[in-house]
C-alpha cells in the first residue's frame, strides 16, 4: 500500500504540480484548499505526511498545525510547512508549535520530494 | 509660566520699546511726553526694570505704531516657550542653553523664530520618516504583494522543472504544465507592476535612531531574556538570604554600606538615592511591593560593582550612545530586581499553573500588577519558556512610558497607539482587568490584557495617578491563559478591528480615526 500525502494549499496550480510529482514518486495524494477541510480530511483518513501552507482560508496553517499537535489520534502525522511567509518569526512560531520540516516558496521539486520521502520514511 | 519666564517676557517688552523708538528716531523725552509719563520712568521701562500693561502699554503701542500683541509679550512668551522646548531636547543636552533663551529672543528675535521654525520642520519630518518606515514594514499591501509574488514564482518554478526534468511527459501533460507556467507568469507581472506603482508613491529612508530606540532594539534582539542576569539574581538572592524587604535592606546596609532612611510623606520625590553619600531615602507610605522592588534594584545596580550589567551592555552593538547605555543600565537593573523577587522557576511554574492569572500571581508573590506583567515578559529560558508577551504602559495623557514589542506587534514609541486598544479602555474601569482579541489590518491577531493601576500620588490635591499596563500575546497562546476563556479564538471568529495607530492604519472608514494616514489619505 502506498503512503498517503495530504496537500493543504489554496493555489490550484501548485497543487497540480505537487500532485503530479508525488503521484510519479509513488505516493497516494489527496488535497484540500482550506484549513478546516484539512482537519476533517485527516480525521477521516489519516495521512503520513501533510504539506501545509500557512495562509489558508477558514483556519490558517498555524491553527491546523496546533490542532494536529494536540490531537492524540493524529500524533503520527508528519507536517511539512510550505509557505511564502518565510520570515524567521513564522518559522519560530511553527517550531514552537511542533513542525517536522519548514520550506519556503519558491521550492525546488527535487528538494521537496526528498523532504517528503525523508518524512514518510522517518 | 514661572517667575523667571515672566521676567524674561518683561525684559523683551522693554527692549522692544527701546528698539522701536530708536528706529523711529524718537527721543525718550518725546515718547514720554506723548504717552503722559516722565522720561525717567520711561527709561526704567526700557531698561526692563518696570513691568507695564493696560492703558499705558496701549498708549505706547499707539505712539510707536506697534500692535498690542507684539508689545504685551504674548508672542514673546510663546517664542520663549518654544525655545525652552528646543533647549530641553535630549539631542542638545550637552550644550549650556539653559536660561539663555530670553537673551536670544530679545537680541535676535528673527533668528530665534528661525530656530523655532526649523525645529518644528525637523520634528515633523522626523515623525513622517518614522511613520513611513514603520508603515513600510507593517503595510498589508506590501506583505500581500510579496506573498503573491512568491506563490506565483513557486508555481512557475515547479511547472518549469516538471517540463525540463521529466522525459516521458504525455503531450497533454506537456501542454498543461506549459500553460500553468504561462498563466502564472502573467499573474506575476501584474503583481510586479502593482508593486512598482506602490513604490512610485512611497519614499522611505533609514530612520534616525534615538537612545530609546537603541534600548528597544537591544531588548527585542535579546528577546527580553538575559540568562546571565538570571544567575546574577540567584547569586544576589542567596547573598541576601531571601528576598524580603528586611533582608534586602540588611544586605544593602551590611555589604554595600548604604544608609537607608524612611521619611514621612512630604513634598518631593518618593524615593531618592544619593550615590556619592551612599544614602537611600524612601517615603514610608510607598506600597510594600514598590519599596521591595526599589531596594532590589539598588542592590542589583551595586552588586559586584554592576560588572555583569556592564558586560551585557558591552556585548551589544546596539547601545552606542552614552544616553542609551544609561537607559539600558536602568532597564537591566530592574530586570535583575524582578528576577530576585520572582525567581524564574517558581514564578514560571506558578504562572503556568494559574494559567497566567495576573491577580493570583500578585497575591502569591506579594507583587504589584505591573511587576508581575513585567516578569511575565521575561520568561523565555530555552526549554522552560512561558508565553511570549509584549508589554506597554501609558499614562492618562497617552505618554508611552514603557514598551516591549513583540516581533509582529508594533508598539508606538511616541504618541498614541490605536484608541480602540484595551490599553485605553482600561482607564474607564481602574483596577479591573480588560481583555480583547484585536485584529490588525495584516490579519495578525493578539490577545490584549490591560488594567489601569494606581500609582502613589504626591498629595491629596493632586490628581489620581493612573497608569494603564497592557500585556499582549499572539492569539495562538490565548487558550493557555485564563483571559482566553469564553472568547472565540479561531481565526474565523470576529475580532475587534484595530490598527497600530492612525498614521499607519489603512482602515479609512474607522469611526475612531483622529489623524489622516501618512500614506493613502
Amino acid at each position: 500500500m502506498s503512503t498517503r500525502v495530504l496537500i493543504v494549499e489554496d493555489e490550484p496550480n501548485i497543487v497540480e504540480s505537487l500532485s503530479f510529482l508525488l503521484n510519479r514518486g509513488g505516493f497516494e495524494v489527496a488535497s484540500t484548499g482550506d484549513g478546516e477541510a484539512a482537519l476533517a480530511a485527516l480525521r477521516s483518513q489519516p495521512a503520513r505526511v501533510m504539506i501545509l501552507d500557512l495562509m489558508l482560508p477558514k483556519a490558517n496553517g498555524f491553527e491546523v498545525l496546533k490542532a494536529v499537535r494536540t490531537d492524540p489520534a493524529l500524533a503520527g502525522v508528519r507536517v511539512l510547512i510550505l509557505t511564502a511567509k518565510g520570515q524567521a518569526s513564522d518559522r519560530h512560531r511553527a517550531e514552537a508549535i511542533g513542525v517536522d520540516a519548514f520550506m519556503t516558496k519558491p521550492f525546488s521539486n527535487r528538494e521537496i520530494m526528498s523532504e517528503v520521502r525523508r518524512l514518510a520514511e522517518g | 509660566m514661572d517667575a523667571s519666564t515672566r521676567a524674561a517676557a518683561r525684559s523683551v517688552i522693554g527692549s522692544r520699546i527701546r528698539d522701536r523708538r530708536r528706529s523711529l528716531r524718537m527721543t525718550q523725552a518725546a515718547l514720554a511726553t506723548r504717552v503722559g509719563i516722565s522720561a525717567s520712568y520711561l527709561n526704567l521701562i526700557e531698561a526692563n526694570k518696570r513691568s507695564i500693561g493696560g492703558g499705558l502699554l496701549k498708549r505706547i503701542g499707539d505712539a510707536l505704531e506697534l500692535p498690542l500683541e507684539s508689545l504685551d509679550g504674548a508672542a514673546e512668551r510663546r517664542l520663549l516657550d518654544d525655545l525652552d522646548e528646543i533647549a530641553g531636547a535630549p539631542m542638545l543636552a550637552s550644550l549650556p542653553l539653559a536660561g539663555s533663551a530670553s537673551d536670544l529672543a530679545a537680541r535676535h528675535g528673527a533668528w530665534a523664530h528661525a530656530l523655532v521654525f526649523l525645529h518644528r520642520a525637523w520634528r515633523d519630518r522626523d515623525r513622517a520618516v518614522n511613520a513611513l518606515s514603520n508603515r513600510l514594514s507593517q503595510d498589508p499591501f506590501l506583505g500581500d504583494a510579496v506573498h503573491r509574488m512568491l506563490t506565483r514564482v513557486a508555481a512557475i518554478r515547479s511547472a518549469a522543472e516538471i517540463l525540463g526534468a521529466t522525459d516521458d511527459l504525455e503531450p497533454d501533460e506537456q501542454r498543461r504544465f506549459a500553460q500553468i507556467a504561462s498563466v502564472e507568469s502573467e499573474r506575476l507581472s501584474d503583481v510586479a507592476h502593482a508593486l512598482a506603482a506602490f513604490f512610485d508613491k512611497d519614499v522611505s529612508d533609514a530612520h534616525p535612531r534615538t537612545p530609546i530606540e537603541e534600548v528597544d532594539d537591544f531588548l527585542l534582539d535579546r528577546g527580553n531574556h538575559f540568562p546571565a542576569l538570571e544567575s546574577v539574581a540567584d547569586d544576589l538572592r542567596a547573598a541576601c538570604g531571601d528576598a524580603s524587604e528586611r533582608a534586602l535592606a540588611d544586605y544593602l546596609r551590611r555589604v554595600e554600606n548604604v544608609a537607608i532612611g524612611y521619611r514621612r510623606a512630604s513634598a518631593g520625590t518618593l524615593f531618592e538615592y544619593d550615590a556619592q553619600g551612599r544614602k537611600l531615602v524612601m517615603d514610608e507610605t510607598l506600597p510594600a511591593p514598590t519599596r521591595r522592588f526599589e531596594l532590589a534594584r539598588l542592590a542589583a545596580d551595586l552588586f559586584r560593582q554592576g560588572a555583569r550589567l556592564s558586560a551585557e551592555m558591552d556585548a551589544s552593538p546596539q547601545l552606542r550612545s552614552a544616553a542609551a547605555r544609561r537607559r539600558a543600565r536602568r532597564v537591566l537593573s530592574s530586570y535583575v530586581a524582578g528576577a530576585v523577587l520572582f525567581p524564574y522557576a517558581d514564578f514560571r511554574e506558578a504562572a503556568v499553573a494559574s494559567r497566567y492569572d495576573i491577580e493570583h500571581l500578585v497575591r502569591r508573590f506579594d507583587a504589584s500588577f505591573e511587576q508581575v506583567c513585567h516578569r511575565l515578559t521575561t520568561l523565555q529560558r530555552p526549554g522552560a519558556e512561558g508565553i511570549p508577551f509584549g508589554l506597554m504602559r501609558v499614562d492618562a495623557a497617552g505618554y508611552v512610558t514603557k514598551r516591549l514589542p513583540l516581533p509582529r506587534l508594533l508598539l508606538p514609541r511616541y504618541g498614541n497607539a490605536c484608541p480602540i486598544w484595551a490599553l485605553y479602555a482600561a482607564f474607564q474601569t481602574p483596577g479591573e482587568i480588560v481583555r480583547q482579541i484585536a485584529e490588525f489590518p495584516t490579519g495578525d491577531r493578539f490577545l490584549f490584557v490591560a488594567c489601569a493601576v494606581d500609582k502613589v500620588r504626591p498629595a491629596y490635591a493632586m490628581p489620581r495617578r493612573l497608569m494603564s499596563v497592557m500585556l499582549a500575546c499572539d492569539v495562538l497562546h490565548a487558550d493557555r491563559t485564563i483571559y482566553g476563556e469564553g472568547l472565540r479564538l479561531a481565526s474565523a471568529a470576529k475580532a475587534v478591528p484595530v490598527g497600530s495607530n492612525c498614521r499607519l492604519c489603512v482602515r479609512n472608514d474607522c469611526a475612531y480615526r483622529e489623524e489622516d494616514p501618512i500614506v493613502g489619505a
